[in-house]
């Protein structure tokens, strides 16, 4: 019979030989990895998430997207318009509206007016709304893009469109498409995750999907409570010894399975309840504050098993799992959608997010994370100039969805710190300098991580897909450092 | 063994009769289709290709005349064709491809230009748009070997390839193989010694009858038919809330059992409406293109959405039928495939002219029960006067009660007809609306169809002059009607209730003149979603965001009263505006509007029919008008409203009949318009294009198909190149884990042609001529001595093939999720035989849904639901069942034509700690101890999930790791109690059940308990 451990022993020699040889990226053959696998379903090698040589040298090696769904108020936190309170009260130049559908509203309702006072901050002297004390103090690690626009104007699309590229569910999420395209640093949890917080999600499960990449690279939600991943606990009864004993009966008939039918898949396996045993400590490890000083926690607001504390929690969770090699960590946000009373729900919503998003910041500066961890937040549209108000939904002073211009910030690996990019109108309606495309940030994400977006391919149904569409988009020059 | 090429029934070999016609694949010495076709697409026909936009001096080299016409090209000249003068230039300003743009040309590739040239330039059409032709059964060396025309095919191939092919499986491997293959589910150990232990020569062709026989085959073959379908019992995006779909699965699983054949299959489901006297299975057949999403988000544009679900059902008709990947032509003329732009929005057109209601099936049990219910009612309601209280006074009791009835009877009746008012039916000389379809019925009422947005507006033009009295007031009456969402009275079906509406404005005109609306007054009125009241003189307020509706009273009548400022003569025309506006579309489906002259007309929640009876004298009345009175006084006296409570609750229960959600062909009077979308957008509309199938395929056929119906018979008619051989590479794919086709759903010119095309053609005609059966197909493909070798794999033959590409091996590869949880419920003999009927909640852990929006609560089925097939189980698109996604399981968002098949260590956590598992691994704990010795314990709970007996020290295994758990249990290193039934209770030998636990456990997890091999 023939042996085939030696096909489960190769594959631990080359991932010890990426992890630890540092090899330069330059030196490794890119064309197999990145270019068109048509047959990737097929050729599984034993750990398909092993890292993989990117297009040129990254500047980043990991992503923490901070994403705020709903739709924040740039109006109320980055874009200071004050004009909109000198014409509060009248309806938007109808030149201005040229037709624009809205999901609530009728376009000729009246301008409201910023319901926060602004300043400027740091050496860059971005200007932040009052309630954003704590990013305030740290403006000059991040660069703001007052210019994003996108093409859709309701929740559920629109987050799809900026997690997948696509408004149908069914594409691969951002971070399956890393993880697919340059695996991950961590032999012992998943290289993308999803961290929730806030309440109902629009765009759902279809938001962390691999879609038509193999299932590998899906996004695996992380619970606050309760088994942190699906199943990651033993069953009832079953201790390590136990689990342990159990892995080793499976693997030797396994291995003895191997040898008989010679299915490399059988490898596989094995590799694969390898890792799965290696999460099951590493998992409660990940998820256990009792490490971090009080001073952190602190820094951050967190408050293990506070649900109330949840998006900070998350926060420092993601530092931990950047320092465990997860390489793209997506946290949810709900809570921003503010058809009524948007000052109320911005201040809400702020006083849940700031402290935590800048003492992230801080906390992967001071351990030297943040250099190579890209920091993305926003979320998937803005808000209208105009005011929403109904009577049948009891809504007063609230704004509608508005897909011409929101504001997002990019902080860390391969972004230049304390810039800011692009401009609306007076009105804040439209953009005016630089727009930016949510593609083009996709894109400028995928640059920082050293992969040249256009060739980051799968092929589907006899097309060569890739994440960015077929639209010419580009990388953000002025963000990158 | 014998040459079994004779099969039963329909697979006689035909070669002989047939014509030997070589397939145009099969002999591509030219090298048009190998070697030319895919140069030219990928060095040139980015600018001189069928994309007219991108062309570049209006040259085009994907058609031979134009080529030659430009001059490009001269047959058999190389050195005067233009073509490749060009190609070996130097000139940087001549040479072509133009240096800029990276995609020069090889020094090969440029003689290959040449040699075709001096050949004679011939083009070939791409072979899968060529219908397929019965090829010559290859002659093969080893005869012996070949059980049908399949193995002659393959063996021809290796032969060539100097491959030998692999022994057979044993009959363990084979029935294991053959019974997930065709039924999903693995042999008991007693079926499998049955087969086994069957000397007869035919037993394996016996099997195989049976199983092509089972029930359980249809449940197999629907869910793979479901992933082409993209099936789910949600409706996807945001809200992603339940949809009634599962009528269609069952149509599907029923239709298999049948074996349908594939031609009526595909009819019934593409336009089964269509059909002459179509049954109501055809039209549940349809709800295959409705299987699309939809978006119930509020906000959202309707038609947007609508548009999107089109493009859905273009590509998955394409992906099924034809193989052909038509989402480029969405937004731009095909690159490479012959597809332009306006092709694909003709091809959308053939699709695009239904209506989608839902459809109401007749269920005789649910019948029955509302007829039971309704008798009750009757007899209740005849009883309401015994009810009726005492009145004060002398005498016996019944004459007391009766004499109270009618006193109170007749001051209400005097009450009502001093209120009572006269109204006439107005209808319309002209209607107008933004989008819908308005339609005067018989009894003046007004019903709408076709499309609605979220700001409708009717406008109503009456013609006053034929009338001899002022008009004072109108009444607007809205009306239940079957045919409208919930029974109306509204055409919401999204976001809101289904059937409510929301009229936002009431505005009218005599002539040019406004005239103002005063008063308004309701019977009832009820928003849904949002704090607002529905007030009658909402309407009035000149506020779009405040109106009126009747949530609440779906399938019940209501209506609106609207006074004038001033009484209108009876001159000229009225004209109203009736304005629905709301963040969801919801105008109203059927309505009625009465003018009269009385001054203090009010909305009256007096039936409309008993109105005109009670302007009336009684004296007048016949009987049974005399009698719809009383009745109707008896229901709404607030005397007897403790006495009608029964009935109330009675109503309450009444049940809703179940309704399919199905596509209904328009009428001829109201065909959706169809246009080319610019850059495939929504909102770039352009001109209007016909209904037509994509010009390459038109010359094949003497009757183009204009309309759905036409176009599914053209799929599966011999115009249609594609349909057969798709669906016999499906086949073959479920089977052999590849298909003849790698890309199962691409048969385009930029596909890898097929590893054994004359194979893919012969069962494309075999398939054909044998009447489109499935079941034959299937058996034709299990009866092949190609399925039955055994898959193991030398490591010579695995570098050689990798992929089993040449077929030299049986399959060998890990099975679908739903197949991977119906292993382990027939090996713990817990699994239902219930089939059809609502999807059911296996259990799984709360957090899967609670993340999802809305925070779904997902209630573990009760009972035997617990267990069912994994195909019953709720499919929630935005939070499918975990145990399936892990493995790969589809989320019914897209059309899946093959599913990856990911190997992970997240699957080795939900086989080694869901629950779900647990409890089936302790059920088959269970069952080993019906045997005596430990050796025949482990020998069943292996077989139960491994089929096959254990071998080498694989008993021992299981036994050393079984009396290791069991000394750590009972020494109390592990609680024996945790590992059982927590509803056992104690019993005896805990330690050593728990330990059997443990190892049905770890036999589970082995590969080979979720391998087909």
């Amino acid at each position: 019979m023939t042996h085939y451990h030696f096909d489960v022993r190769r594959s631990q020699t080359r991932r010890h030989f990426f992890q630890s040889c540092g090899v330069g990226v330059g030196k490794i053959a890119l064309a197999s990895l990145l270019a068109n696998e048509s047959h990737a379903a097929v050729d599984e090698s034993p750990n398909p998430t092993a890292p993989k040589p990117t297009h040129f040298p990254a500047k980043a090696k990991r992503v923490i997207y901070l994403f705020m769904a709903g739709a924040p108020s740039q109006l109320e936190l980055f874009d200071h318009k004050p004009k909109l309170t000198e014409l509060e009260g009248k309806p938007i130049p109808p030149e201005v509206i040229k037709g624009q559908r809205y999901a609530f509203i009728q376009p000729d309702a009246a301008v409201l007016g910023p319901r926060f006072k602004f300043a400027r901050h740091g050496q860059c002297g971005a200007e932040v709304s009052e309630v954003l004390p704590h990013l305030a103090k740290v403006v000059d690690d991040i660069a703001i893009v007052r210019s994003c626009h996108t093409d859709l104007f309701n929740h559920s699309p629109a987050q799809l469109f900026v997690n997948t590229g696509s408004g149908i569910p069914g594409r691969p999420s951002m971070g399956s498409w890393l993880s697919y395209g340059i695996g991950s640093e961590a032999n012992d949890l998943p290289s993308f995750v999803v961290l929730e917080s806030g309440g109902n999600l629009s765009g759902g499960a279809a938001m962390w999907s691999s879609g038509f990449l193999p299932g590998t690279h899906q996004g695996v939600p992380f619970r606050g409570q309760g088994d942190p991943i699906l199943h990651v606990s033993n069953p009832k009864g079953f201790d390590t010894q136990a689990q342990r004993d159990s892995l080793d009966l499976i693997r030797k008939m396994n291995e003895q399975r191997l040898d008989i039918v010679g299915d490399p898949e059988i490898a596989t396996r094995i590799n694969a309840y390898e890792m799965a045993f290696r999460m099951q400590s590493r998992a409660p490890e990940l998820m256990n504050f009792s490490q971090e000083t009080q001073e952190t926690l602190d820094l951050y607001g967190a408050k293990p098993g506070d649900g109330k504390a949840a998006f900070a929690n998350n926060c420092l969770l993601a530092r931990r799992m950047a320092e465990r090699g997860v390489r793209f960590i997506q946290v949810y946000h709900s809570g921003w959608d503010h058809h009524s009373n948007v000052e109320g729900g911005v201040r809400g919503q702020a006083k849940q997010t700031d402290q935590a998003c800048a003492a992230l910041l801080e906390d992967l500066k001071q351990r030297g994370l943040l250099d190579d961890t890209l920091v993305v937040w926003g979320g998937e549209f803005g808000r209208t100039p105009m005011v929403e108000a109904s009577a049948a939904l009891g809504r007063s002073k609230g704004r509608d969805h508005h897909p011409q211009a929101f504001t997002m910030w990019l902080a860390g690996g391969g972004i230049r710190p304390g810039i800011s990019v692009g401009a609306t109108d007076e009105l804040g309606f439209n953009v005016v300098d630089r727009p930016v495309h949510v593609t083009d940030v996709q894109a400028t994400i995928l640059h920082c991580l050293g992969i040249d977006h256009r060739k980051l391919t799968f092929r589907f149904r006899g097309l060569n897909f890739r994440l960015t569409g077929v639209e010419e988009h580009h990388p953000v020059s002025e963000l990158i450092a | 063994m014998t040459d079994t090429t004779s099969k039963p029934l329909l697979y006689v070999t035909l070669a002989l009769l047939g014509s030997f016609v070589q397939s145009s694949h099969a002999d591509e010495s030219v090298g048009y289709n190998r070697t030319i076709r895919p140069l030219l697409a990928a060095k040139c026909l980015a600018c001189h290709g069928p994309d007219e936009e991108e062309r570049k001096a209006d040259l085009r080299l994907d058609v031979r005349e134009s080529a030659i016409d430009s001059g490009a090209i001269v047959p058999n000249k190389p050195d005067e064709s233009e073509l490749l003068r060009r190609v070996l230039s130097t000139d940087p300003d001549e040479q072509m491809p133009p240096p800029d743009s990276g995609e020069t040309l090889t020094d090969e590739q440029r003689h290959q230009l040449r040699l075709w040239i001096r050949e004679g330039a011939k083009y070939e059409q791409h072979w899968a748009f060529v219908p397929p032709q019965r090829p010559a059964i290859p002659m093969v060396k080893e005869s012996s070997w070949v059980r049908n025309d399949i193995d002659r095919f393959v063996l021809a191939k290796l032969e060539a390839e100097k491959l030998a092919h692999s022994e057979e499986a044993d009959r363990y491997t084979l029935v294991r193989r053959v019974y997930l293959d065709l039924i999903g589910l693995p042999p008991t150990p007693e079926e499998a010694d049955a087969f086994v232990n069957d000397s007869d020569p035919q037993a394996y062709d016996k099997l195989v009858d049976q199983l092509l026989r089972s029930k359980h085959y249809g449940e197999r073959w629907a869910r793979l038919w479901l992933d082409l379908a993209r099936y789910s019992d949600t409706n996807g995006y945001e809200k992603d809330r339940p949809r009634t779909m599962w009528p269609y699965r069952d149509w599907v699983i029923k239709a298999l059992n049948d074996d349908m054949p594939f031609d009526q299959f595909t009819i019934e489901q593409l336009a089964g409406d269509m059909l002459p006297s179509a049954t109501n299975d055809q039209h549940v057949a349809t709800g295959f293109h409705r299987n699309t999403m939809l978006n119930e988000e509020g906000g959202i544009d309707p038609l947007e959405y609508r548009f999107y679900a089109m493009i859905d059902r273009v590509a998955t008709t394409g992906t099924v039928w034809m193989g052909l990947t038509t989402g480029c032509a969405q937004c731009h003329t095909h690159k490479y495939d012959p597809i332009t732009h306006t092709d694909y929005y003709s091809l959308l057109a053939l699709l695009n002219n239904a209506d989608e209601p839902d459809f109401p099936i007749a269920d005789p049990a649910i019948e029955q029960r509302r007829q039971e219910l309704e008798a009750e009612i009757t007899k209740l309601e005849a009883d309401l006067p015994q009810h009726f209280p005492v009145g004060e006074g002398d005498g016996p009791e019944e004459s007391l009660r009766k004499q109270n009835l009618d006193n109170e009877f007749a001051a209400w009746l005097t009450e009502q007809q001093a209120k009572a008012v006269h109204w006439s039916v107005l209808r319309p000389s002209e209607m107008q609306t933004n989008l819908p379809r308005l339609e005067i019925l018989a009894d003046g009422s007004i019903f709408s169809s076709g499309d609605i947005t979220k700001r409708d507006v009717f406008t109503l033009t009456f013609d006053l002059s034929s009338r001899e009295h002022l008009v004072t007031a109108l009444r607007l009456e809205v009306l239940p009607d079957d045919r409208l969402p919930a029974g109306g009275p509204g055409r919401c079906y999204y976001e809101g209730r289904k059937g409510d509406f929301f009229l936002s404005e009431v505005t009218a005109k005599q002539g040019v003149a406004k005239v103002d609306i005063t008063s308004a007054s309701n019977s009832y009125g009820k928003i849904s979603i949002g704090s607002g009241n529905a007030d009658a003189k909402n309407v009035l307020d000149g506020d779009g965001s405040t109106g009126w509706s009747t949530s609440g009273r779906e399938g019940h009548a209501s209506q609106l009263v609207l006074n004038f400022a001033k009484p209108l003569e009876p001159t000229g025309s009225l004209t109203i505006e009736l304005l629905f506006e709301r963040h969801f579309a919801a105008s109203l489906g059927r309505f009625r509007i009465s003018a009269t002259s009385n001054e203090s007309a009010q909305a009256s929640e007096l039936p409309v029919d008993l109105e005109p009876v009670l302007i009336r004298d009684e004296s007048s009345w016949n009987e049974q008008e005399a009698a719809a009175v009383h009745s109707h006084f008896l229901n709404v006296t607030p005397l007897l409203a403790e006495a009608r409570k029964p009935i109330d609750e009675l109503r309450n229960k009444l049940p809703e009949p179940t309704s399919a959600m199905v596509l209904l062909e328009r009428p001829a009077d109201n065909p959706r318009a169809t246009h080319r979308h610019h850059r495939g957008e929504y909102l770039s509309p352009r001109e209007l294009v016909d209904p037509a199938i994509p010009t390459v395929f038109a010359s094949l056929t003497d009757s183009p198909p204009k309309n759905r119906l036409e176009f599914a018979r053209w799929l599966v008619s011999d115009a249609n190149p594609l349909a057969a051989r798709v669906t016999v590479n499906r086949a073959w794919r479920a089977f052999f884990g590849n298909g003849l086709m790698r890309t199962s759903g691409d048969f385009g010119t930029q596909s890898d042609p097929p590893t054994h095309p004359e194979l893919l053609d012969w069962l494309a005609k075999e398939f054909v001529e044998g009447g489109w059966s499935l079941k034959e197909l299937h058996r034709s493909i299990v009866s092949s001595a190609t399925y039955r070798q055994s898959s193991v794999v030398s490591k010579a033959l695995l570098a050689r093939d990798p992929e089993n590409r040449l077929l030299a091996r049986g399959p060998r590869y890990r099975v679908d999720a739903e197949m991977v949880r119906d292993i382990m419920l027939k090996a713990s003999d817990r699994l239902s035989a219930k089939m059809f009927g609502p999807s059911v909640y296996p259990p799984q852990q709360a957090s899967v849904t609670e993340l999802s929006y809305g925070n779904m609560k997902w209630n573990v089925s009760p009972g035997e639901d617990r267990y069912r097939r994994s195909l019953y189980t709720f499919s929630k698109r935005t939070a499918p069942f975990a145990a399936y996604t892990v493995f790969d399981g589809p989320t019914g968002e897209n059309c899946v034509p093959r599913r990856n098949r990911s190997n992970t260590p997240l699957q080795a956590l939900t086989l080694l700690n869901d629950e779900m598992y647990l409890e089936l691994a302790r059920a088959v704990a269970e069952r080993r101890e019906r045997r005596t010795s430990k050796e025949e314990g482990a020998t069943e709970i292996f077989r139960r999930f491994l089929t096959r007996p254990p071998g080498g020290d694989e008993v021992a295994l299981l036994l050393e790791f079984q009396a290791t758990q069991q000394k750590r249990l009972e020494a109390g290193e592990l609680n024996a109690k945790m590992f059982l039934d927590p509803d056992a209770g104690e019993a005896e030998q805990m330690a050593e059940r728990a330990s059997w636990v443990m190892v049905a456990r770890a036999v589970m997890n082995l590969d080979e308990a979720i391998t087909k091999q």
